[in-house]
Parts: C-alpha cells; sequence; structure tokens
C-alpha cells in the first residue's frame, strides 16, 4: 500500500490543477455566447419593461460593467468562499437553492439508471462473450444494439404514450404524485418509485447496448490471451476463471468511460426531463443558457466539473487496486 | 419534429384514461412553463422570479381592463374620475376591504405602493413614475397627478399591485424580497404547500369580493410543467382545470377526449404579429417598396401554415378584434396593401426602378439584387413556418430573400438595435389603439442603429403621427380619441411602417367537470386566456366546485 501514496499525491495535484482550468473555463465559457444578461431580462418583457427599470434591475442584479478580469478575480474569491451569487432567471433567489431543486433528484435518477445499466450491460456482455456463440450472445447484442439506434426522444415518446398514456400503467409526469408530500413515508417512497419507473427504465434500455458490447468486444480479446489459457491449462475452476481474471482485467475500459460517465450524471439529463416533466438538472442548463444567467451556469459548471473529477479520482484509485500493473 | 410526433400519437388512438380525481375543491392550474418552482410572491418582480399568482390571485390593482367588454372593472378602487382631464386622476378605494391578516386596507396603502415604486426604480418595471408626478391619499380616495397630461396613463396606475403598507414598511429590500408569506387583498393568499414540483394556494380568509361569494374552491394547485407537450398531455387527460397553452390541433387533442367538459377558446383579441421592415435600410426605406412585399404575402397561407388556422388575416390597420369598434372599416381598397395581390406588388416594384433581370431577381437602376434577409428566433416554430412563407411569396416577386435564425436572446439583441433588414415582431397592446401606434409610428422612440429601441424596431417616425399621438394624450373623451385614432391609421396606411401579418391568439383552455364557471364563446364576460395579469382575477371570483353528487 506504500507505493500508493505518492502516486496518489501525484494525482491529486493534477487534480487540483484541471480543477482551476475548469473554474476559469466556467466564467469564460457563458460569456462567449451572444448576448448579454440585461438584452434578455429586456427581452423578456416584450417591449413592456421601462429602460429606466431595466438600469436599475442591472444594478439589483450584479450585472457588472467592470473590466472582465476584475469580475473574475471576483468570481474566483466568491466561488472559494462557496458564494455562488444570485440567479438572474429565478431573481432574487440564490444560485444554490436553484440548483437544489433538481439536484437530489438528478442524482437518484440518472445516478442509479446509470449504476443498472452499467451493471446489467457489463455482466450480460461478460457472460454473451464468455459463451461466444451461444443464444444470449446471438440475441442480446443486436437488439440492444438497436433498440440503442433509436433517438432517445422517440423512445421515450413511445413509452409515455404506449406504458402511461394509453394503459395508464405509469404516471407519465413529474417525480412523485401531487397527493402525496415529501418526507420517508412509505406512500412518498412508494410514488417516487413508480414516478422514476418510465425514465429510469428508458434511460436503462436506451444505454444498455453501449455498455454490453463494450464489455464484450474487450472480454473476447482477454479470453484469448495465453494468460486466460494458461489458467485454463493448471485446471482452474471456470467460474474462477471467467470473474477473478478475465472479467476484472476486461472491466478496465468501462470502469473508466463509467467514471465519467458518473460524473456527468450531475449535468442531467435533459431530454428525460423535458419527456417525462422530471425535476433535474439538464433543464435549469437550458434555462440558464436561455437566460444568460451567468451565476446560475457558473453555478451548474462547478457542481458538473467537480463531481466529474471526484468521479475520475475514484475510478483512478480503483483502477489502481485492480491493476497492479499501475502501481509500477 | 416533437410537436408532431405528439400530435400523432394524441390523435392515432381515441380513448384515455379517465381524468384522475383529485382533493375536494382544489383546482388545477397552469400558466407558467417551469422545471421547478422557485418560491416568490413579491409582485413586482416580474422578470419569471415571481410567481403567476403574485400579480394574478394574491394582489389585486385598483381597475381590471377588461378587452372582451372594452371597459374597467372597478376592484380595489370603487369609483374613480379625472379631476382635471388627462392630468389629475381621483380613485376612492373600495370600503370593506381587509387583507389576508385582517388588517383594514385603505387608501394609504394604494399612495405608499407607489411611494415605494418611486424609491425602488427596480421594481417600477412599467415606468409609472415617468409619467406621474404625485400621488397622495386623503380619507378614502387616492389622487395621482401626472407630470404632464397623459389619459393612456390611467392603465400603468390601475393595473399596479397594491401591497400592504404595515408589512412593506418594514422590508428594508424591496428589490430583492421574496415575500414567501404573501399579506395580499386577492383571493387566494395562503400558501399551502410549497415543494419544487407543486405549490397550493388556499382562500384568503378575509376576502372582500361578494361575488365569490361560496368558498367551495379552496384552494389552486400549481403543478410544474415545462413544457407545452407535457401540458397538452395533461390537458387530454383531464388533469388540468385551467391552463393557457398553445395546444396543436386542439379540438382533436383536447376538446374531443370529453366534449362535454374540455372547452378551448382562443379569441382574437391579442397583439398582432407584424413583419417589420429596416426603414433605415434602403430600399426599405421607400413606402411603395414596403406595400409592395406586403402585397406579395398570402397571409391566408402564412395562417394555415404557421398557426393552425387557429387565426385569421391581419386587418389593413393593424388592430385585432380587441379594437372592432376603434377601426376605419371598411378600408378602401386603394390604402388596403394588406390584402394578397402579387400583380399589384410587381407593378409597384417596376415603378420603384427595380425591374425583374433574366435571372429572375429585381434590381435596381444600378444594378443592385434586391436582396434582404428575414430575422427570426430560432425554435419559435410558428414564427419559422410564417417566414419561410413569407420567403416564398418574396421570392416569386424577384427578391433575393434568406432566412436567418438566431438564438432568442442574440435576435433580440440585433433587432431592437436595428441590425436587420427584415424581422417578426410584436406590437405592444393595451386598452386603446395609442400603445400600438405610438410604438409604430413616433419619432420619439426612433433611437440610432445600434442603440437598443424599445419598441420602434423598425425605426420610422411621422410627424403628423406625433402630433396626433400628443392630442390622444391629452384627451380623455372617448369620441376625441376615436377620432384620432382614424387619423393615426390613416398615417399607418399611407406610410406602411410594419407590414400587419395576424393577430395573436389568447390561448385558454377549461375543463369543467370537477368546477365551473369559466368564461367561454358563449358566455365571454372575460378571456378564458390565464396569461394577462391582472384579468384572471374576474374568472377567479366566479369559480366554482361542482357538488360530488351532481358531477357525472
Amino acid at each position: 500500500m506504500t507505493a500508493l501514496l505518492p502516486h496518489l499525491v501525484r494525482r491529486l495535484g493534477f487534480y487540483l490543477l484541471a480543477a482551476f482550468a475548469a473554474l476559469t473555463l466556467n466564467f469564460f465559457v457563458p460569456r462567449m455566447m451572444p448576448g448579454d444578461p440585461a438584452t434578455a431580462i429586456f427581452a423578456r418583457f416584450q417591449g413592456k419593461l421601462d429602460p429606466a427599470a431595466l438600469d436599475a434591475m442591472s444594478t439589483a442584479f450584479g450585472i457588472s460593467d467592470a473590466p472582465l478580469y476584475t469580475q473574475y478575480l471576483d468570481y474566483l474569491l466568491n466561488t472559494l468562499h462557496g458564494e455562488l451569487g444570485t440567479s438572474l432567471t429565478y431573481f432574487p433567489a440564490p444560485v444554490t437553492a436553484v440548483i437544489g431543486t433538481g439536484l437530489m433528484w438528478t442524482v437518484v435518477l440518472a445516478g442509479t439508471a446509470l449504476v443498472i445499466a452499467f451493471a446489467a450491460g457489463s455482466a450480460i456482455g461478460a457472460w454473451a462473450a464468455w459463451r461466444r456463440g451461444g443464444l444470449l450472445d446471438r440475441i442480446a447484442p443486436p437488439l440492444l444494439a438497436f433498440i440503442g439506434a433509436f433517438p432517445y426522444f422517440w423512445l421515450a415518446m413511445v413509452a409515455v404514450w404506449g406504458l402511461g398514456f394509453q394503459l395508464g400503467w405509469f404516471p407519465v409526469r413529474h417525480a412523485y404524485s401531487p397527493e402525496v408530500s415529501p418526507g420517508w413515508s412509505l406512500e412518498f417512497v412508494g410514488s417516487a418509485i413508480q414516478h422514476a419507473f418510465l425514465p429510469a427504465g428508458t434511460m436503462i434500455v436506451a444505454s444498455l447496448g453501449g455498455w454490453l458490447l463494450t464489455m464484450r468486444n474487450t472480454m473476447v480479446g482477454v479470453l484469448d490471451t495465453d494468460a486466460i489459457r494458461y489458467a485454463q491449462a493448471r485446471g482452474l475452476s471456470p467460474r474462477r476463471i471467467l470473474w477473478h481474471y478475465a472479467v476484472r482485467n476486461a472491466m478496465l475500459p468501462s470502469l473508466t468511460s463509467f467514471g465519467m460517465a458518473l460524473g456527468f450524471v450531475l449535468s442531467g439529463a435533459l431530454l428525460t426531463e423535458i419527456v417525462f416533466g422530471y425535476p433535474g438538472q439538464g433543464y435549469l442548463l437550458l434555462q440558464a443558457v436561455r437566460g444568460q444567467d451567468y451565476p446560475l451556469l457558473q453555478g451548474l459548471f462547478l457542481t458538473i466539473s467537480l463531481a466529474v473529477l471526484a468521479a475520475n479520482f475514484a475510478v483512478d484509485v480503483l483502477t489502481l487496486v485492480l491493476d497492479p500493473r499501475i502501481r509500477r | 419534429m416533437k410537436r408532431s410526433l405528439l400530435l400523432l400519437f394524441l390523435t392515432a388512438v381515441g380513448c384515455a384514461p379517465p381524468s384522475h380525481a383529485r382533493p375536494e375543491g382544489v383546482v388545477v392550474v397552469v400558466q407558467e412553463q417551469q422545471a421547478a418552482w422557485i418560491r416568490n410572491f413579491n409582485p413586482f418582480n416580474q422578470t419569471g422570479g415571481a410567481r403567476w399568482p403574485s400579480a394574478a390571485g394574491v394582489y389585486e390593482p385598483l381597475l381590471i381592463y377588461n378587452p372582451m367588454t372594452g371597459a374597467y372593472t372597478p376592484w380595489l378602487a370603487e369609483t374613480w374620475r379625472w379631476v382635471e382631464p388627462a392630468r389629475v386622476l381621483e380613485f376612492t378605494v373600495r370600503s370593506g376591504v381587509k387583507w389576508s391578516d385582517g388588517t383594514p386596507f385603505t387608501a394609504h396603502d394604494v399612495a405608499q405602493t407607489f411611494a415605494l415604486l418611486k424609491a425602488n426604480p427596480a421594481l417600477d418595471s412599467g415606468g409609472a413614475w415617468r409619467i406621474l408626478l404625485d400621488v397622495t391619499a386623503a380619507g378614502d380616495t387616492v389622487v395621482f397627478t401626472f407630470a404632464a397630461p397623459y389619459a393612456p396613463g390611467l392603465l400603468e396606475v390601475a393595473h399596479t399591485p397594491i401591497v400592504p403598507a404595515h408589512i412593506w414598511r418594514k422590508v428594508a429590500e424591496p428589490t430583492t424580497f421574496a415575500n414567501e408569506e404573501p399579506v395580499a387583498t386577492g383571493p387566494f393568499t395562503e400558501v399551502r404547500r410549497f415543494e419544487a414540483q407543486v405549490f397550493e394556494l388556499g382562500r384568503n380568509p378575509h376576502y372582500w369580493n361578494e361575488a365569490a361569494g361560496d368558498d367551495s374552491v379552496a384552494a389552486l394547485r400549481f403543478p410544474a410543467m415545462s413544457s407545452n407537450d407535457q401540458i397538452t398531455l395533461a390537458l387530454a387527460q383531464g388533469d388540468i382545470d385551467w391552463a393557457g397553452a398553445f395546444v396543436p390541433a386542439v379540438e382533436r387533442t383536447f376538446e374531443g377526449r370529453d366534449p362535454a367538459h374540455h372547452d378551448a377558446w382562443f379569441p382574437l383579441v391579442g397583439d398582432t404579429i407584424f413583419l417589420f421592415p429596416n426603414t433605415t435600410h434602403a430600399p426599405l426605406d421607400r413606402p411603395d417598396v414596403r406595400k409592395a412585399l406586403s402585397l406579395a404575402i398570402d397571409r391566408e397561407k402564412v395562417v394555415q401554415v404557421a398557426m393552425y388556422d387557429y387565426t385569421v388575416p391581419s386587418h389593413p390597420t393593424g388592430l385585432s378584434d380587441g379594437y372592432a369598434d376603434w377601426r376605419i372599416d371598411p378600408v378602401p381598397d386603394t390604402d388596403n396593401w394588406v390584402r394578397h395581390d402579387p400583380e399589384e406588388a410587381a407593378r409597384l416594384l417596376d415603378q420603384e426602378g427595380f425591374k425583374l433581370d433574366s435571372d429572375g431577381v429585381r434590381r435596381s437602376p444600378d444594378g443592385v439584387p434586391l436582396s434582404l434577409e428575414i430575422a427570426t428566433p430560432a425554435g419559435w416554430s410558428d414564427w419559422v413556418r410564417a417566414a419561410q412563407v413569407i420567403a416564398r411569396d418574396l421570392r416569386a416577386l424577384g427578391i433575393d430573400v434568406t432566412l436567418q435564425g438566431r438564438d432568442f436572446t442574440a435576435w433580440f439583441d440585433r433587432v431592437t438595435k436595428g441590425e436587420f433588414a427584415l424581422t417578426l415582431g410584436w406590437a405592444v397592446g393595451g386598452p386603446t389603439p395609442y400603445r400600438m401606434y405610438k410604438g409604430l409610428l413616433a419619432s420619439e422612440g426612433v433611437v440610432d442603429v445600434g442603440t437598443a429601441a424599445v419598441t420602434n424596431w423598425h425605426r420610422f417616425g411621422s410627424v403628423t403621427a406625433d402630433v396626433a399621438l400628443d392630442r390622444f394624450e391629452q384627451t380623455t373623451d372617448p369620441a376625441t380619441q376615436r377620432a384620432i385614432a382614424r387619423e393615426l391609421q390613416q398615417v399607418f396606411l399611407d406610410e406602411a411602417p410594419a407590414l400587419p401579418l395576424f393577430p395573436s391568439a389568447s390561448w385558454g383552455e377549461a375543463n369543467t367537470r370537477w368546477v365551473t364557471g369559466f368564461p367561454s364563446e358563449a358566455d365571454p364576460y372575460a378571456r378564458l386566456s390565464p396569461n394577462s395579469a391582472p384579468e384572471p382575477l374576474l374568472v377567479m371570483s366566479r369559480l366554482r366546485w361542482r357538488d360530488a353528487k351532481a358531477a357525472p
């Protein structure tokens, strides 16, 4: 374990640098969009806003005419103090409160969907490669790749229309029924699960094929290596060869993509949120872009970049544990 | 693509599950399109920060202008009169009105509300203090003195939401005040629950309006819905009682699903949508060129393709049905350049020197091809479709037309700064045609290209119109106002500063299975559409919960 520590410290230094770069980009990217926040506010009134009121609002909203570098320094200082500012589109709500409306739902919905899709896809992929040419191998990869090739929007619409609207099996909007209140009651949790079924289900079905194919194809390669043949010659049990040697090695590329995907969970699932009327980060991001809401955009980008970095760091550590070669 | 997909699904199969039951007395309303609610009931915080009921259900104004009747309905004020025409306005406040905390409402509250706006310009989004000089309360009257005679100022004053002085004087920063527990005079003031996904407003225990009668409607419930598709689906399922959304093919998707209860009503009393020519952009500075463009447009086709036939081609004066008794009617054929007449359009362009060349494009006498760009906000699919029809008609006339879609804010930035040739746009309406023509014709609104203009994007000013508008501001006599409005219409018809396309419909849908009392085409006491505060107050006071046993 002692060999791990210097390596981790080196990685941590790299991540700090990456975080700083992300912070800087988060500041400059929104400001490169055409237009500016004052125009966006003005536009929302469709000609019914008095110009004097606009000036007063710009001041109240903290829309600054200061040079970009002083704004940037202020932004860095505020962010370090955990001060994300006031949203312009949801004025005067603080950015943290706005992000708070959807964060939990996004984490639970997209997180669960991702973990299930990754676990199930990889397991089916591993099994298909192990029993290469078997029934599962002939049916699952082409079928799931076929489904995954549909535009997600279409898939989700079909689910809403068929399972939700026509058959009435599942609710077609929101994260829980308006008749229950959020809390740790049985009704609420049951309602939340029922409401998550279609959005999570469509996300899983749409992404399952990708995980499956990656895993299956890497597995096929790994199973062909001398190491596996040697293990078979040594007479190790097939189960031990499959899970302990083949899967462990074949997991590495999938695990890296999983880490990336996990980080990007926080950017929300915009299409899912729109079709299923589900709360989350994706729609907030869209609103922030539409309203030129720099503080909200910065806040959302910050949570996304930190999550991506954290997930990657976790995957780094995990890879280190799974693959001893990297430690050298 | 997505709209047509849902439409296809909704119309494909007829049957639908019955609408979900709801708690007794809870009316489901959808007006704002939001994915999550942020708690804010500051009625002056209108940039999307405050929830819709803040100015339509929670707080109330002195009078409510009703475009269906063309008259003001007294609300917190019992009577009003001009003490000095167009200059000094007096309201007598209603007696017996209480704030929702039980404190009596007085004329002092009205005066203090305006003092609040004066002290905090960021809250005065309508610019009331640009026209006001002084507001004083005495007994049960409030007197407004305008800085200069300005009869149209009645609307600004009358529609300002009135807030309680005893609460707001304790607010340190009214601009950033989210007012989470509103104390107000409206019918629904009690926040029963507030979650990101849904909130409910319960009845004001001290509501004054006798017409509101029984209290069978206990609360309004607002589910967060972020897209038209979600709202259309919920309407089809009968899960919404009152909405103001654009619904495609509404007879099939909504009304046909429960003909006895589902009612959509889209009266054409909204503001008109225009094609604005930039009059600083040659050759659009010439009236006959503008008229030629207008004559080439097949407006029947525009409303059919872009608006699902929910609206009709505009009146030549650009005034919608909401101003029917103000219009020059009929407009003589010689002045009517909104009709579809490609031959006349071609003749006018020939006469202006733009002759058709062998390649099918018209050229100026010095050989410059007549080439114009139409700007639209990208993603506004109805406008984009309208622009496509217009482009096709103008190309047929021999003009090299390109369409340019831009992100809304970028588009808005360019058109307000006058950096465009042709663009679709809206006009600002009001109780009289004054506002629309002020925006279209007043020299005062003309600013340099590169500076943002509030309304006069096309940068057209007429001295004749300036004089007429000035006289309009100074008279409160309806007959004189109508005569002046006809002069303004004549200037508009002579100069063609902007090309009216079609009046906007006001979208409104109601489901009367659980609750009754909504306005309809048969009972047009107000607009069904909840989209223009404070008008929805007129509807809220008539809503009644259906007797559970009588409900079909």
